[in-house]
């Protein structure tokens, strides 16, 4: 299998690059349609890769099938955690930019060129094998998307891109340092550098390395999701930014802390990830409820959409430190399912403010005005709130049983009800994601005021949206062919599971947990005050 | 021997026939593109006979205890050839002969620097480096002369060098030898005289480097000269220096005061450079800032006892000159007289590619990811943590993120234009 894969995942990461270093030297009325078919081509092979994936269902780890070795040793691979970020990703960039496809910045070269440059960074960071490779993109990603911001951006576009980079920025000192403390471990350890995923997840830290590991990682994740108290840098961005590029920071760069937490957190510093869980699964929760509670009280469309973004980020990361298997299957589908639906939302917040720009009416009641787009919203608002038979309810539902299910058994072998409560507030914020989105739809798509027409849905803006309702669809429908390629990310993920431990290893476990705990929640808070 | 006198010292001939080759252009009056044409050229040529010298494995000892053609002579050799190149490539087209001529005297000095294996041969070399540059700053490259910086630059230039001596003649008490492998072998000793010479010759290449609390001179003398002299001393007369330190240092063990004392200045000069640089609204100055916090990163490398202390120090030194020299060259573009930040302002929009560029060296500067200026850091941090200074270097990876704040400022002032600001799209 690597064999044939290795040449595919080489075209991913080069394809983009070259893209956008040639893209912009073409005609500016050709290069649009390049890009185009440059991302559908990247979309096909993606697609290829992840029909052959076959996750492997007694892989008893983060699995490696398919290596693409660069000069170096610096290697990249697809395995169960990476499988949907890099459909993801593969599907969000056509999609953006054929809805967008009329917009002024659209045929500029500048903004071509950036989004190429994103997407292979997306890839390199999803994608890599290695934490040098993997570090080098993570950071690397800001920069495009800075520019984006910088250069199409709103009226406040400055200091929306200095606030979101130099804040991401931050989180990234500590976890440079922690990559590199990895990699001078492993020469004490073997006596040569390494830094590949699979020698770091054999060494063998001490509990001290451990949470300085895991402290640095977490922050740079917590920042980047954003979780809750570092969160200040999203309402911000997400309504500076263009269109395209909010749709596509809400869809993956959000993805990225998520990830971090998967691919790095937990497998690096185990035994303190198994510990600061309850922390994290609370912090989780508080972004969950918090999001939802702001999203409920928000006029402004592109600010409450980021707002329920938070709160659905809140949910992945519950489900992840859940440590069990249906909620960690269900953290990950929340990943692919959020990312199709906000970019969904934002691209159509996109398109009505191109449309408003040119008519200056108020943009409401899409039902009479715009049928077809107020069906297309609809549907990504269901979605949203987790209807049954949509994405959002298949991986909601599993992250809030997986969740529910660790918490009773945490209850059972005596650990205290702060995880059950917690899974119950989490429950409680399914209801109030109902609210915010039904207010929503409610405001945009219903009004008294009756208005002229509005441009309806055109042919590319429905085929920029057709693949996303795919996926809502086809995870809310069918999620089997999905979950099966994930299922080793999730089986590795539940070994941390406190429930399915004999009694006598988790009361060795869990003293230190809460005497740690009140320690890394006042480090997060004086992060924040920096 | 006459062959190998030859061949080994290949590079600094080629050198020194530049010299020649442009006082003779000059006597000739030939165009004055002449000068630029000959200077690449014969640098390139240079950097051919080292290249050669690599390929060969050639390696020898010209005169014993003071000059020698090794490994690192070799590859910083390059470095400073290159950075003469990229040099000669972005100053500007008006450039006198005079000019070119001292630029090369400066190179010279500094080729001779990467051969010596003894005190004198260095000392030579340091003084051939810095006196053209006090020259260039009063003369001038194009326009302006800045004869108060220059004064300045001099004087504290000559306090070095006089602690540089004091420290060797020290050494030379101690071990009879001018030798630099004398004095590296006398480094971990740890008595009162031997610990004095160090911190003598540690301070004397300090002051010449711009490393905090010696660098009083450096923001004058980068703020009054005209820029591509401002080029000249942050790139090649701060990197030879600096690569000389690797140079005399080599694989010397410090005790651990010494460390103690090199961590701390390392840590000062980031955190002071960059934040002194916030403060700053002219490029010069900030350039001069910026350059004492990373002569900050540069003698953190020092601080390594794994054995990659040259490597690193030669990537490091590369990358930051070609960067600062490349800064410089689109900064002139985009702001043709004036060398106060705001003229940047909306620099986007009048030239973009320069502001591309202008912008990627920045964020080298500051070391973010892909840029080659992170994988320099990266380098050094990787060489420091290992040797066990992982608390330091976290402090130092605060520091970078101050700078990164500058560095940044400097990337959105390109994107700013009341214009568009305005109507909000660009």
């Amino acid at each position: 299998v690597a064999d044939l894969h290795a040449p595919l995942l080489w075209l991913l990461l080069v394809l983009p690059l070259l893209a956008a270093a040639l893209v912009p030297l073409l005609p500016r009325a050709v290069g649009r349609v390049v890009a185009f078919a440059v991302m559908g081509i990247v979309l096909v092979l993606t697609s290829v890769i992840f029909a052959r994936f076959d996750g492997g269902a007694d892989a008893p780890q983060l699995q490696v099938t398919a290596l693409a070795s660069l000069a170096g040793g610096v290697s990249f691979g697809v395995d169960a955690v990476n499988i949907y970020l890099l459909l993801l990703t593969a599907l969000l960039f056509p999609a953006v930019l054929l809805g967008f496809w009329s917009n002024k910045e659209a045929d500029r070269p500048l903004y071509l060129a950036l989004l190429f440059v994103l997407q292979a960074f997306l890839f390199g960071t999803f994608l890599a094998q290695d934490l040098i490779a993997f570090f080098v993109c993570w950071e690397a990603v800001l920069l495009p998307m800075l520019l984006l911001i910088l250069v199409f951006g709103g009226a406040e576009r400055r200091r929306a891109g200095l606030v979101f980079f130099l804040y991401t920025v931050a989180g990234s000192v500590l976890l440079l340092a922690a990559v590199i403390l990895l990699g001078v471990e492993h020469l004490n350890t073997h006596g040569y550098w390494s830094f590949r995923f699979e020698d770091l997840y054999g060494l063998h830290l001490s509990p001290a390395q451990q949470w300085f590991v895991f402290t640095a990682v977490a922050l740079a994740c917590a920042i980047k999701s954003p979780l809750v108290p570092l969160h200040s840098w999203l309402p911000l961005a997400y309504t500076q930014a263009p269109a395209a590029g909010t749709a596509l920071m809400a869809g993956l760069l959000s993805k990225m802390g998520a990830f971090g937490f998967i691919k790095l957190a937990v497998p690096l510093a185990p035994d303190v990830a198994s510990q600061a869980a309850p922390v994290l699964v609370l912090v989780a929760v508080m972004s969950v409820l918090y999001g939802a509670l702001l999203a409920l009280r928000e006029d402004d469309f592109r600010r409450l959409i980021a707002y329920a973004s938070l709160s659905h980020m809140g949910f992945i990361v519950l489900g992840v430190f859940s440590f069990q298997q249906t909620a960690v299957h269900g953290a990950m589908l929340q990943m692919l399912s959020h990312g199709v639906v906000v970019a969904g939302l934002f691209m159509l917040l996109g398109l009505l403010e191109r449309r408003q720009a040119l008519s200056t009416v108020p943009i409401d009641a899409l039902a009479t005005r715009a049928p077809r787009l107020a069906v297309v919203a609809m549907l990504f608002i269901l979605a949203s709130l987790g209807l049954p038979l949509t994405s959002g309810f298949s991986a909601e539902f599993m992250i809030l049983l997986g969740a529910f299910q660790e918490g009773w058994s945490a209850w059972l072998v005596g650990q205290g009800a702060l995880r059950l409560v917690v899974a119950v507030l989490a429950c409680a914020a399914v209801v109030l994601g109902a609210a915010y989105m039904l207010r929503f739809a409610r405001a945009l798509l219903f009004s008294s005021q009756g208005h002229a027409r509005l441009p309806d849905l055109g042919w590319r803006e429905g085929a920029a949206f057709a693949p996303l309702l795919g996926v809502v669809f086809w995870a809310g429908l069918w999620p089997a062919p999905l979950l099966q390629r994930a299922q080793p990310a999730a089986a590795y993920l539940s070994g941390f599971s406190v429930g399915w431990r004999p009694a006598a290893a988790v009361s060795a476990v869990l003293p230190p947990a809460r005497a740690d705990a009140p320690e890394a929640a006042a480090g997060e808070v004086r992060t924040h005050g920096r | 021997m006459a062959a190998e006198l030859l061949y080994g010292l290949l590079p600094a001939h080629l050198v020194l026939a530049l010299l020649v080759a442009l006082m003779l252009l000059e006597i000739f009056a030939v165009r004055p593109v002449a000068g630029r044409v000959a200077f690449v050229g014969l640098l390139l040529a240079a950097m051919g006979a080292v290249l050669h010298q690599l390929s060969l494995d050639f390696s020898t000892v010209i005169l014993p205890g003071e000059m020698v053609v090794d490994r690192f002579a070799q590859w910083s050799q390059l470095v400073v050839l290159g950075t003469g190149v990229v040099l000669g490539l972005t100053w500007p087209a008006n450039t006198s002969y005079k000019s070119w001529l001292l630029a090369t005297a400066s190179v010279f000095g500094a080729v001779v620097m990467m051969n010596s294996a003894g005190f004198a041969a260095l000392f030579i070399g340091i003084e051939l480096l810095s006196l053209p540059a006090f020259a260039l700053m009063v003369h001038g490259v194009g326009t302006g002369a800045a004869t108060d910086g220059a004064f300045r630059y001099l004087l504290l230039s000559a306090v070095a060098s006089a602690m540089l001596l004091f420290g060797v003649s020290l050494s030379y008490g101690l071990t009879g030898s001018l030798s630099i492998d004398a004095f590296a072998a006398s480094v971990g000793g740890g008595s009162a005289l031997e610990t004095a010479a160090l911190l003598l010759v540690l301070s004397g290449l300090f002051l010449k480097a711009a490393v905090f609390p010696f660098h009083g001179w450096a923001p004058e003398a980068y703020g009054s000269a005209p820029l591509p002299v401002t080029a000249l001393l942050a790139s090649l007369v701060k990197g030879a220096v600096v690569l000389s330190l690797a140079r005399v240092l080599g694989g010397a063990v410090f005790d651990a005061n010494v460390a103690v004392v090199i961590t701390v200045l390392a840590l000062m000069s980031i955190a002071y450079g960059n934040l002194a640089a916030l403060a700053q609204s002219s490029f010069r100055r900030l350039l001069a800032y910026s350059s004492i916090a990373h002569a900050g990163y540069m003698i953190f490398a020092l601080l390594d006892s794994t054995g990659s202390r040259g490597t690193d120090l030669l990537w490091y030194v590369g990358i930051y000159s070609v960067a600062t020299l490349l800064a410089c060259a689109s900064l002139a573009v985009l702001s043709r007289d004036d060398d106060a930040l705001c003229t940047l302002d909306g620099g986007f929009a009048a030239h973009p590619v320069a502001s591309l560029v202008l912008a990627a060296c920045v964020l080298s500067l500051a070391g973010l990811p892909p840029f080659p200026g992170f994988f320099a850091k990266l380098m050094v941090f990787q060489s420091v943590v290992a040797s066990g200074y992982l608390f330091p270097a976290v402090l130092a990876f605060a520091g970078s993120f101050l700078g990164l704040t500058v560095y940044v400022g400097i990337v959105l002032r390109l994107f700013r234009s009341e214009r568009t600001e305005a109507d909000g799209i660009a």
